[in-house]
């Protein structure tokens, strides 16, 4: 892309992933854009009682931004809503938290992903009215990790190369995918499982909770081992 | 910790902990105390010594106070059937100021935000909980931020305090008093449909 060019963008469709005060009147906003990728930007005087802004720049809210500026920093411009969603609630609202805590830990700055964003676009309108959030937050991991480079190996045996065997037991190795089990693997599971989670067929109810502790385990290995604070705040919350 | 050489930089990094002050403004205000109004620096401290050694958390509502329970909490002109709970002292001060509520605080003194690690332990959920169990408090009134962060903080003390016999409610949003549907913002006006109610 050429330099002058990135001095202003109009118009970009984004969503704000978090935000933190700066200095007396301003807010940094981390943004999700859909054709720059993840990026922070300064808002300016939108912490004043009367800005316009103050009430917009919020996580989940379809926003049309404009930002100018060459630092790591720019400068947000313009923000329009541009609406058709309503706010999430309840155990949908703090999985949209989880959403956006991953973006922001495992989504380089400045690295554009337009599918992921449309995903993550119909992953909000999903959780408005799923009544099974925890498949629409699978869904969301595994294009997550797939838009990274990290997508998931089911159907085949990462030591072999040959077909999954179906009664098989395998150990699923964050950087290969299924190896045959030698009872020492973080996660060991059935290779008709392995094939379920391909096809995406959620018939047995164990399925879903193995795809879980399988996302779990390759996002742990993705953030090095370190806690995210949404998965923590939202197990504290479930023992109130 | 950075190690200071003199009382002049020690004064400038003690300043820094001031909400949206950078190492500049520090300066500027130690220069300012020092130079022109040591009277008022000396007055400051002593406020401040004062305050830290005499202001503590209300033991009923949370908020800052010079008693073991605040005047608020106290007083016999406020109804204590009635609990409005609010993030902040602010929050408080607003509410108050409208004169359309009689009944008692409970001020968590923060929100749930989850990105940021502040959970139910952090805004003292448990002392809520406490706190509504005196057998008086026959309503809770919701009156958290109408953000993501206490949109949720909402939702969950909800949760907890339900099946108590408690009526629960929430501060309700939508269209400014006054407010002609031409000028008001779309996104207030969006929810305010989503979450119209029976005329
Ligand atoms: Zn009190």
């Amino acid at each position: 892309m050429e330099q002058g060019s990135r001095r202003r963008v109009e118009n970009e469709r984004a969503y704000v992933l978090h935000t933190w005060p700066y200095s007396e009147t301003s807010l940094l906003v981390e943004i999700f854009s859909r054709g720059y990728g993840r990026l922070p930007l300064l808002a300016k005087g939108v912490r004043r009682p009367r800005s316009s802004l103050r009430g917009l720049l919020m996580a989940f809210q379809p926003l049309s931004l404009g930002w100018s500026g060459r630092g790591e920093v720019r400068t947000l411009n313009r923000c329009e809503w541009v609406g058709g969603l309503p706010l999430l609630k309840g155990d949908a609202l703090l999985c949209g938290f989880y959403c956006n805590e991953l973006l922001m830990r495992l989504l380089p700055r400045e690295d554009p992903h337009e599918a992921l964003f449309d995903h993550y676009e119909a992953t909000l309108a999903q959780l408005q009215h799923a009544e099974d959030l925890e498949r629409v937050l699978r869904a969301f991991e595994r294009t997550l990790l797939k838009e990274l480079g990290y997508g998931l190996t089911l159907d085949r045996d990462a030591e072999t190369g040959g077909p999954i065997d179906p009664e098989a037991f395998y150990d699923y190795e964050p950087d290969r995918g299924p190896v045959p089990s030698r009872g020492e693997g973080r996660l060991r599971l059935r290779g008709r499982t392995l094939l379920a989670i391909a096809n995406e067929d959620y018939s047995d109810p164990g399925t879903l909770q193995q795809y879980k502790q399988l996302m779990r385990l390759l996002i742990n290995h993705r953030l090095d081992q370190q806690p995210l604070h949404s998965r923590n705040v939202y197990r504290e919350l479930q023992q109130l | 910790m950075s190690r200071t050489n003199n009382s002049l930089d020690e004064l400038i990094e003690a300043l820094r902990c001031l909400p949206g002050v950078g190492p500049k403004s520090a300066q500027r205000m130690a220069y300012h105390l020092l130079q022109y109004d040591q009277a008022g620096a000396h007055r400051l401290a002593l406020a401040l010594d004062r305050a830290l050694q005499r202001i503590r958390r209300c033991a009923k509502c949370n908020t800052f106070t010079e008693e073991e329970v605040c005047a608020l909490c106290t007083s016999p002109k406020r109804d204590p059937s009635l609990l409005c709970v609010v993030e902040t002292p602010a929050d408080q001060a607003v509410m108050e100021q409208t004169l359309a509520y009689q009944g008692l605080y409970f001020v968590l003194m923060g929100r749930l935000s989850p990105l940021d690690g502040i959970g139910p332990k952090e805004i003292g959920l448990d002392a809520l909980q406490r706190r509504v169990s005196d057998g008086i408090v026959k309503e809770v009134i919701l009156a958290t931020n109408f953000t993501n962060e206490g949109e949720a903080t909402a939702h969950y003390i909800h949760e907890m305090l339900q099946g108590r016999g408690l009526k629960i409610t929430r501060i309700a949003r939508g269209v400014p008093v006054g407010g002609e549907l031409e000028y008001v913002d779309l996104g207030t006006l969006a929810q305010a449909f989503y979450e119209r109610r029976e005329a």
